[in-house]
């Protein structure tokens, strides 16, 4: 128990530090969200755009600002447009990068370890050699080009799946999905390469530890001695890599969500970042921060339950 | 004359097909070189252009007539069957191509086409320009101006609806004057400054007071869509909903309201059954989908998912690809902008410190010598081709093909511009560098989408002068706090939605214009390079030209000095002019998208049906 305090206060230490950093690299990069947004318009507004926004005070003034609004709950508003809100812009996508990441997360979970074990234990065979090689293609090939790909045979050509777009859950579960299988394949196959990879190797390394061999020896069913002392050992470090994608599943994935046109965390930061849009870039990545950090926390927490040798006191 | 016309054609009264007839007869009947002559003050005045000064436009503009221009200037209205010959109802799902989102529908926060495309559904302005570029009146039905051209007084449309039931008065049009002319409430103020007074007379007239006369007010500053300062907004609205709900669901009197919208997912608008033209809109829902990536919104309309592109345009490389569908219709129109790439006075080897000289005694200078071997080597046709896939043509000025009446391709003959390959070697050698020998790597600054246009004008430098030039590609933001500080070599930057003369040549060419270096003389450059006197360009001649055509009323006498300016800023090189973009309608076959509605750079989608 202490040490998960312990835990939660580091992670909140880190969070900190990560926004002020972002606070302070923005403010560093070159790019005035001003002179930007008045491209096209009239340059006398400029001044007084700056100053209703709060942009020409001091910059420490300016975090002390955003610090005192943040710990308040407040992540301000977007410089442009209609000035919506940092907490609506992500309250809005967390939803369809939440259902993306399921999707894709679920993929790629059943597709990389139920390959990644079929590999281990026929090592050497033909669908080993398959599996592997077409890992190979999935961790080679960008998540764009597989989206792309898709959308050409199953939108265009078979007429099977939408081509774009996004429907929310409650437009119901059947439209919730079919707007989900072409982004979450695009995502997810990438990741299952890599899982059913770790997967395999991981396996074959437990496969060839004494204990598996007295199992087998004892006559144990090869069934109970692979799914029960094999993969549970293999899963540590899988378990990580997973526990890890799951964040940035959830921070977006912005090329994907690009090319399918839906609106997700991913494209709201990289939106924001090409915009110089301050308070929807350090809301965005403070809130990808607290996931990854907290992820990993829930992580070294899950190590304990697949393996209770670990002990954290 | 295409089908649907033809059945329009064919329902008309016998009267009113000797109008039309008349009118075609009529249209010619004058000297193109003189198109107004003759017309008087009335004729010039509202609710549009007098029907003989439309057609004569028309025509001297070199646009073909057909009978949806003559329907549309006659003022006949169709018979009701002949509209509901054009299905009445349907969905038309749109992709918004190019944009993850659409950021506001509130006019004095727009800033981008792809914004005032949709609010030109929603919103309404005291005039909105047609397909000839001609100002119609919208909420004002009729206008009256002083013998000195600065007091207009504009007699408002009786019985129009908001679509929170509120009823339209002149309180609305003072409203979003006051609204508009405040820098912390508008980013458009500037466009009002020469508008001193505004004041309701009664509740159905407004009286507008000009500070000198101006040429583009009807067709910018009380424009609806593009003009965006003067589009009529809803004062209780505003103050129940709020400005964030307002800019993304804003109360209007056009005919579609807006009855959702999620930023980057998507506007639903449905149709106003309280619009003041019963006739319109033909559809009951529209859907507006942002769609950033070419390949998937190809996709989406091939498959159907979406009917209509609208938004920051068609890819080029898309179009060829279209044209060969049979389920797609593709329609071309000349653009309104002007793509340049501008070459900074004050750097090295490309100075010049003033422009008043004469074209001849800058030919003296090397600095002007290099400007002119770059402008001359520049084979605009070939870029075209490669650069655009064949989708452009050739610039010489601002003044763009979609300005009709003041768009004449004699420029292209007559700028110093003109593409000769041996003149540009030899005047590049002259300047002292033979064949391109000891010339300075120059920096091309351009954003990531101009890469592929940036690399083939490298490639034509290289091949035709030997010289070298590297991409120095920046964000926007980036770009454009570089460009104010004049911090580059050359530059890649162009402008869209111009359809006023005053849009290229007040915006761009004028001394003071406010993309001319405003910022070139900040603090820490004036301690590094010295102040200096203009940015990328100044010549007194020229500013005294756009400043005398703006506030010229007579469309002849404005052509002239129109076309003076835009000849002088091509010869002196305020910049290498590369090329006017063409704008491409793509929809699929089962939407019909009407001649009166091809408005170049807008979707509107009030006459718009789709089977």
């Amino acid at each position: 128990m202490r040490y998960f305090v312990a835990r939660v206060i580091q992670a909140l230490i880190v969070v900190w530090a990560v926004g002020t950093l972002v606070f302070f690299m923005l403010r560093a990069v070159p790019g005035d969200p001003i002179q930007a947004l008045l491209a096209d318009v009239d340059p006398t507004a400029a001044e007084a755009i700056r100053a209703k926004l709060g942009l020409d005070q001091p910059v420490w003034v300016q975090y002390l600002f955003w610090m005192r609004n943040t710990l308040a709950g407040d992540l301000g508003q977007s410089l442009y447009g209609s000035h919506q809100e940092v907490s609506q812009q992500i309250a809005e996508a967390i939803p369809r990068t939440v259902s993306l990441a399921l999707v894709a997360f679920l993929i790629s979970f059943t597709l990389g370890l139920t390959a990644g074990i079929v590999s281990a234990v026929k090592k050497d065979s033909v669908l080993d050699y398959s599996f592997n090689l077409a890992a190979f293609l999935g961790i080679s090939m960008p998540s764009f080009w597989i989206g792309i790909v898709l959308i050409i045979v199953f939108a265009v050509n078979l007429r099977w799946l939408p081509a774009i777009g996004y429907k929310p859950i409650s437009a119901g579960i059947d439209q919730w999905l079919r707007y989900l299988i072409l982004p979450g394949l695009s995502v997810g196959l990438p990741f299952s390469a890599s899982i059913a990879r770790l997967t395999r190797s991981a396996m074959l390394e437990v496969l060839g530890q004494d204990y598996i061999t007295v199992a087998r020896a004892k006559g144990m069913n090869e069934k109970r001695v692979i799914f029960r002392h094999a993969l549970r050992n293999a899963l540590i470090p899988v378990v990580t890599v997973m526990g890890i994608s799951l964040a940035l599943l959830f921070s977006g994935s912005v090329v994907v969500e690009n090319v399918f046109a839906i609106k997700g965390l991913g494209r709201v930061l990289i939106q924001s970042i090409l915009n110089r849009d301050y308070p929807v870039v350090q809301g965005s990545i403070l809130l990808v921060a607290v996931l990854l950090v907290f992820m990993n926390l829930a992580v070294d927490m899950l190590y304990r339950l697949i393996d209770p040798r670990i002990s954290y006191d | 004359m295409n089908e649907q016309l033809k059945k329009i054609f064919a329902r008309l009264s016998r009267q009113e097909k000797a109008q039309v007839d008349e009118e075609i007869r009529r249209a010619y009947d004058y000297d193109p070189r003189d198109p107004l002559f003759g017309l008087s003050k009335e004729e010039l005045g509202g609710p549009k252009l007098s029907r003989r000064g439309f057609l004569r436009l028309l025509a001297a503009s070199g646009g073909s007539l057909s009978l949806s221009h003559v329907l549309g200037a006659a003022g006949i209205v169709l018979p009701q069957a002949a509209r509901v010959a054009a299905q009445a109802g349907g969905h038309l799902i749109c992709g918004w191509a190019g944009t993850a989102e659409i950021t506001t529908l509130d006019p004095a926060q727009i800033n981008q086409v792809l914004q005032f495309q949709v609010s030109s559904n929603v919103l309404s302005g005291l005039t909105h320009i047609n397909a000839d570029l001609v100002a119609e009146g919208d909420l004002a039905t009729d206008w009256t101006v002083s013998d000195d051209g600065l007091v207009w007084t504009f007699t408002l449309r009786e019985g129009v609806t908001w679509h929170n039931g509120d009823p339209f008065t002149a309180a609305d049009v003072l409203y979003t004057y006051n609204r508009s002319r405040d820098p912390q409430q508008s980013i458009h103020s500037g466009n009002l400054v020469n508008v001193v007074d505004l004041t309701a007379l009664d509740d159905m007239t407004v009286q507008l007071t000009l500070g000198k006369p101006q040429a583009s007010l009807l067709v910018k500053t009380l424009e609806r869509s593009s003009g965006r300062a003067m589009t009529i907004v809803n004062q209780n609205a505003i103050e129940s909903m709020g400005l964030q709900d307002y800019g993304l669901k804003p109360v209007g009197t056009g005919p579609f309201r807006v009855t959702e919208h999620q930023l980057g997912q998507g506007v639903v608008l449905e149709r106003f059954d309280d619009y003041y033209d019963p006739a319109r809109p033909v559809l009951d829902k529209i859907t507006i989908i942002p769609i950033p990536e070419n390949e998937p919104l190809a996709a989406a309309i091939e498959t159907g998912d979406i009917h209509l592109i609208g938004g920051n345009g068609v890819a080029a490389e898309l179009v060829d690809r279209f044209l060969a569908n049979p389920d797609m219709v593709v329609d071309e129109i000349p653009g309104n902008g002007f793509q340049s790439m501008f070459v900074n006075p004050w750097r090295e080897p490309m100075v010049v410190e003033d422009f008043n000289l004469s074209v001849d005694e800058l030919k003296q200078q090397n600095g002007f010598k290099v400007r002119l071997a770059l402008a001359k080597a520049f084979d605009r046709e070939r870029f075209i081709q490669r650069g655009l896939f064949g989708r452009g043509v050739p610039a010489f000025g601002t003044i763009n093909p979609a300005m009709g009446y003041y768009f004449d391709t004699a420029i292209n003959e007559s700028s110093e511009q003109r593409f000769d390959l041996e003149a540009a070697r030899a005047l590049l050698a002259e300047a002292g560098y033979p064949e391109g020998e000891g010339f300075p790597t120059l920096k091309l600054l351009t954003t990531p989408g101009g890469r592929r246009q940036g690399e083939v004008i490298v490639d034509m430098y290289r091949n035709n002068l030997n010289i070298s030039i590297e991409l120095d590609v920046k964000d926007f933001t980036v770009l454009i706090e570089d460009a104010n500080r004049m911090e580059y070599d050359l530059l890649r930057l162009g402008s869209g939605g111009d359809f006023d003369p005053d849009d290229g040549l007040v915006d761009w060419m004028l001394s003071g214009s406010r993309f001319n270096g405003p910022n070139r003389n900040d603090a820490d450059l004036v301690a590094a390079r010295g102040e200096l006197p203009f940015g990328f360009f100044a010549a007194d001649r020229v500013d005294e030209l756009i400043n005398q055509q703006a506030v010229t009323a007579d469309p002849e006498a404005r052509k002239a000095l129109v076309q003076e300016a835009n000849q002088l800023t091509s010869d002196k090189l305020a910049s290498i002019f590369l090329f006017h973009g063409t704008e491409i309608l793509v929809h699929r076959a089962e939407v019909t998208f009407p001649a009166e509605s091809r408005i170049v750079g807008l979707r509107d989608l009030d006459r718009v049906s789709i089977s």
